[in-house]
């Protein structure tokens, strides 16, 4: 390809560095609690997880009960670490692509830190017992306005930085952030009243409570990780995204498709007939968006093949996208009526489908992001190449291991739960061996975040490498084990090659 | 960096103690990640690929099939899809409940039946101070046609104890044959009666052409008329009581 770009000016590299110096605080917050509040998802995911196969395990604590440590688990994955990771990385993309300092890194630390508060507070009301019982929105009821109003003072600097943007074009990944960031006020305030402030019939609360895990994942999750590859890709391999047209289908796609998906949880539900259906529809047709997406952003990345393998970003945001087009199969294959959509709402396989959405795409575009954002606010680069790749490799196998068994094994369990004159047991019996599967690869996935972990601590801690050559994950046989570059701070201006 | 090149050092300091060339090195150092990056470029125009066209037509396709189960979209009123019956279930229940012998069959839906004559006859059958019992009662358990007729009509003036209470209303309205033989056979063998023979479908079906057919239609019976008319058993093919029948339909099972 012929349109890879020159260095940019040195005024440039000022500039951004005076973005990233104004950010250092929060983004570094958002980042290192978020790594901690996974460690702890993690933990809780193989308690829950082993119960489902050896209820007898911990079962002398109630505030460890499967109802409660589930609930604890899922909630701590999806509001501590992955609404933390994209507050990360919105508020540093934003303030990247709008070409400006931030100049509320005070007022957003303090609200991170209020998140925190209350992330904390709804975590130990699940496991105390205080859990509202609706998916993904188990917090105490009344930390939904607390959550609302942190989110806006968190979001709103970025908002306002889109809005106050030099002249220009919008790129593609304000596109998707923008969207994020107004979609989930939306999805979330209006499911809150709906289920709290105003309740309705109650078959229906559930069908908009699967709305809302279904837009969670769609219309938040979703585009964010697409907003950070679409940044990270172009800018790291230094190459054009392969087509404009392509990423216009995959948005506009995205937002006129995804918020019907999600009530095909209620098929077979006395709710009118159509809307489970639609929502099956909705869902298969997730294809359209993820796919044109990943064919656009692996187009752009495979054009420079060294620089995917040897970067650590992109390593991750790659197998992201990866995740995403695998995602997107599963999407098709899950909703199909007459076979799968039966089978699937009720068993290991939404999990799996959720674990996928939530670790195989988005944590893996957010680690990426991690690799990439955090040696520029804190000065210093990754210290170990081994423990970004142990992380690397240990994720990956944990994540396919748990999406395929759960995928697979929840349609036996699925199967198990329609044959109504056998027992219930008949069930769990099918699940056992998948159950076991997947406690041991949540094991591995919290090994390998154990090391992500006390990396990103050395990281917060400026115990980085004091480098100017990036750590690169290439093979150094009988070479410093930092690369060919040399050692700790071996100072002075190098001519490292752009990563 | 302990040796300052010419060319630096004859760059004008701000300040003696800060050796510029020192600073300049860290300032380098510090902002070297954010120094090496590239632009994002422009956009690339790159034609759609035919085949990322033809995954998605295809995934649409598919999607239409899906709706297409969905019957009449935005119908709020539809809670089941149109037209829709019940599929056969898998396994053993598809041969519906499983079969019972007669006596305990018919019983069974007749405890049923016998609800609406719980009020006033009790659910022991002991009756009470204003109602007859049933337990032992010899209009009950002796000729079927005569007890057949007391519940389809009614009874006035004094019952099988000589003693008379009120009025019974007539309770054969909406009874089919199947209910009286199954309430018929329920009483004569239930609350310490043990007749242990089964009224049968066809001898109820007797029962509602003879009620059909009385002189007084419309009115309750008597004593009078009972010893008159009705001191006979049902006609009909006698059914053994330990034949397997089909619970809910009543008929025998092969």
């Amino acid at each position: 390809m012929s349109s890879a770009t020159q260095k940019s000016s040195s005024q440039d590299a000022l500039l951004r560095s005076g973005i990233d110096r104004s950010l250092r605080h929060p983004v570094m917050f958002f980042m290192t609690s978020g790594a901690a509040w996974l460690a702890v998802s993690l933990i809780l995911g193989v308690i829950s997880s082993a119960k489902a196969h050896s209820p007898e395990f911990l079962d002398g604590c109630g505030w460890l009960t499967y109802g409660r440590v589930q609930a604890a688990h899922t909630s701590a994955l999806i509001y501590g670490w992955g609404f933390q990771a994209a507050f990360g990385m919105i508020i540093w993309m934003m303030s990247r692509l709008s070409r400006q300092e931030c100049r509320a890194s005070g007022i957003i630390l303090t609200a991170g830190h209020v998140w925190n508060v209350i992330i904390s507070l709804g975590t130990l009301g699940i496991l105390a017992g205080y859990g509202t019982g609706m998916p993904w929105m188990e917090f105490p009821s009344f930390t939904w306005p607390v959550i609302t109003i942190t989110y806006a003072v968190i979001m709103v600097w970025s908002l306002v930085q889109f809005k106050v943007r030099p002249e220009g074009h919008v790129y593609i990944s304000q596109w998707y952030l923008l969207a994020a960031m107004i979609w989930f006020p939306w999805v979330f305030i209006t499911t809150n009243l709906l289920l709290h402030v105003f309740p309705g019939n109650p078959v229906m609360a559930a069908g908009i409570n699967a709305w809302y895990k279904s837009s969670l994942i769609f219309l938040f999750f979703v585009p964010i990780g697409l907003g950070m590859a679409f940044y990270l890709i172009p800018k790291v391999t230094g190459r054009a995204v392969h087509s404009y047209s392509l990423a216009k289908l995959g948005f506009w796609s995205l937002a006129i498709i995804m918020p019907w998906a999600g009530m095909q949880k209620l098929t077979g539900a006395p709710i009118p007939y159509f809307i489970p259906y639609l929502g099956a529809a909705a869902t298969v047709l997730f294809f359209i968006p993820a796919f044109t997406a990943a064919v656009n952003l692996l187009r752009t990345a495979m054009a420079s093949g060294d620089i995917v393998n040897n970067s650590p970003a992109l390593r991750f945001t790659t197998a992201g996208i990866v995740g995403l087009i695998v995602m997107a199969v599963a999407a098709v294959f899950l909703n199909l009526p007459g076979s799968t959509l039966k089978l699937s709402q009720f068993s290991l396989s939404g999990y799996g489908f959720e674990m996928l959405s939530l670790y195989g795409f988005f944590s893996f575009v957010a680690f990426g992001a991690i690799y990439f954002i955090v040696p520029r606010i804190t000065g210093r680069e990754w210290l170990s190449r081994r423990l970004i790749k142990m992380h690397f490799f240990i994720s990956i196998y944990g994540i396919m291991l748990i999406a395929v068994v759960a995928i697979f094994g929840g349609l036996q369990q699925g199967v198990g739960q329609e044959m109504f004159d056998q027992p219930w047991a008949t069930a769990s019996t099918r699940a056992y061996p998948y159950a076991i599967c997947i406690t041991f690869s949540w094991c591995t996935i919290l090994i390998s975040n154990i090391f992500f972990f006390m990396h990103l601590m050395v990281m917060w801690l400026r115990l980085g490498r004091r480098s100017n050559h990036p750590t690169l994950l290439v093979s150094a046989h009988g070479h410093s084990p930092h690369g060919e570059e040399g050692d700790i701070d071996n100072a002075g201006p190098g001519t490292a090659a752009a990563h | 960096m302990s040796s300052p090149d010419p060319q630096h050092s004859s760059k004008p300091d701000l300040d003696e103690s800060i050796n510029v060339t020192k600073a300049h090195g860290r300032v380098e150092r510090e902002s070297a990640a954010t120094a090496r990056e590239q632009r994002i470029a422009d956009n690339g125009h790159e034609p759609l690929a035919l085949w990322v066209i033809v995954a998605c037509g295809i995934v649409l396709l598919i999607a239409g099939g899906v709706i297409g189960d969905a019957g009449t979209l935005f119908s709020y009123g539809n809670t089941f899809k149109e037209g829709y019956v019940r599929g056969k279930a898998p396994g053993s229940l598809e041969e519906g409940p499983a079969p019972k012998d007669a006596l305990a069959a018919f019983s069974a839906k007749g405890q049923k039946v016998y609800s609406k004559c719980n009020g006033c006859h009790g659910a022991d059958g002991k009756g009470g101070a204003s109602y007859p019992s049933l337990a032992g009662s010899a209009w009950v358990v002796g000729d079927t046609q005569k007890f057949a007729m007391i519940v389809l009509n009614g009874l006035q003036g004094p019952a099988s104890n000589g003693k008379t209470y009120g009025v019974m209303p007539a309770q054969g309205s909406g009874m089919s044959a199947q209910d009286l033989a199954a309430l018929m056979t329920f009483v004569r063998n239930g609350f310490g009666n043990s007749v242990g023979d089964v009224v049968t479908v066809e001898m109820a079906e007797n029962a509602l052409a003879i009620s059909a057919a009385r002189e007084k239609v419309g009115q309750a019976v008597t004593a009078e008329e009972i010893k008159a008319d009705h001191m006979v058993m049902l006609e009909g093919e006698p059914l053994d009581p330990t034949t397997m029948v089909d619970p809910a339909k009543l008929t025998p099972v092969e």
